[in-house]
């Protein structure tokens, strides 16, 4: 394995150079996947045949938590590649928690909501409008679920091995997964919400 | 401690936080549905570059043309999808 030092440890080799730019094609794809499902809920919105309208169930609160905290993990894992880079791995593993933390506060309020929209009947069946409105949001919630598991292995693999080129590499790729999550958090805050609720 | 918060970041994070004040603005001003989207669909994109650029380091790397190529190749066809279907089974009918 040719070690190259003049790069951060996570491109320091062919592979990993590879493995990103392997990542961002993946990412690609993860785009047209919610694309599909946007265009999806564009369609159905007002097909809310005997059930609830997205302005009867949506609630700011939440959606604001939720919105904020997503957006402040971002941040600070923004920090945690910024502090490996540095070689602060104690840093790193702790805004990695912090970010990890503000996942799982993020999936809760989900959850709540959820259970929310259960109780005023909104269900999968209900309507085409909240079939894809629960399909889209479950996507992206089921795409934090994971990313909570991957990150969290991810800081037990750096306690284990410290930071080597491969488990900065690793590191590098989830805060590209979890931006990228934020960045389609932006978008059902911005067209689901907020224009449901306009 | 300093070094651990760049500038970079934490204006990107600021930048942020306030497109989504603006982006709020919709729910709490009375705004007409066109100026209100115009509003959203301007915050969102936005937000998305500052996302890209400043937290995903998009362009630091010597192969930055094959990585806007393929996020860019991604966005084209989303837009595509949405306009396309919406041209096709909503617009349409109104």
């Amino acid at each position: 394995m040719k070690i190259d030092h003049s790069q951060p440890l996570e491109y320091s080799t062919e592979q990993n150079k590879m493995n990103i730019l392997g990542f961002w094609i993946f990412l690609g794809a993860e785009i047209m996947l919610f694309a599909t499902l946007f265009t999806s809920y564009f369609v159905y919105e007002d097909r809310i045949g005997s059930g609830p309208a997205g302005a009867e169930i949506f609630g700011i609160t939440p959606v604001l938590f939720e919105t904020f905290i997503l957006l402040t993990s971002s941040f600070t894992i923004g920090l945690a590649i910024h502090a490996m880079r540095i070689q602060r791995t104690k840093a790193m593993l702790v805004f990695l928690g912090i970010t990890l933390l503000l996942g799982a506060a993020f999936l809760g309020i989900e959850i709540y909501e959820f259970t929310h929209y259960y109780h005023v009947g909104a269900t999968l069946q209900t309507s085409a409008f909240t079939a894809i409105l629960l399909t889209t949001l479950g996507t992206h919630g089921a795409h934090v679920t994971f990313g909570l598991f991957w990150g969290l292995f991810i800081i037990l693999q750096i306690r284990k091995r410290g930071l080597t080129p491969e488990t900065a590499n690793k590191s590098f790729i989830f805060s590209l997964y979890w931006h990228f999550l934020d960045v389609v958090w932006i978008f059902i805050f911005s067209f689901v919400y907020l224009k449901g609720m306009m | 401690m300093k070094e651990l918060f760049p500038l970079k970041q934490v204006n990107g994070f600021i930048f942020s936080l306030l497109l989504t004040v603006i982006a709020l603005s919709v729910y709490f001003m009375d705004l007409s549905f066109e100026l209100g989207m115009t509003i959203l669909l301007i915050t969102a994109f936005v937000q998305a570059t500052v996302q890209l650029v400043v937290f995903m380091h998009a362009g630091e790397s010597e192969d930055k043309s094959a990585i806007y190529t393929s996020t860019l190749y991604g966005i084209i066809i989303a837009l595509f999808t949405v306009f396309g279907s919406l041209l096709a089974m909503v617009w349409g009918y109104m």
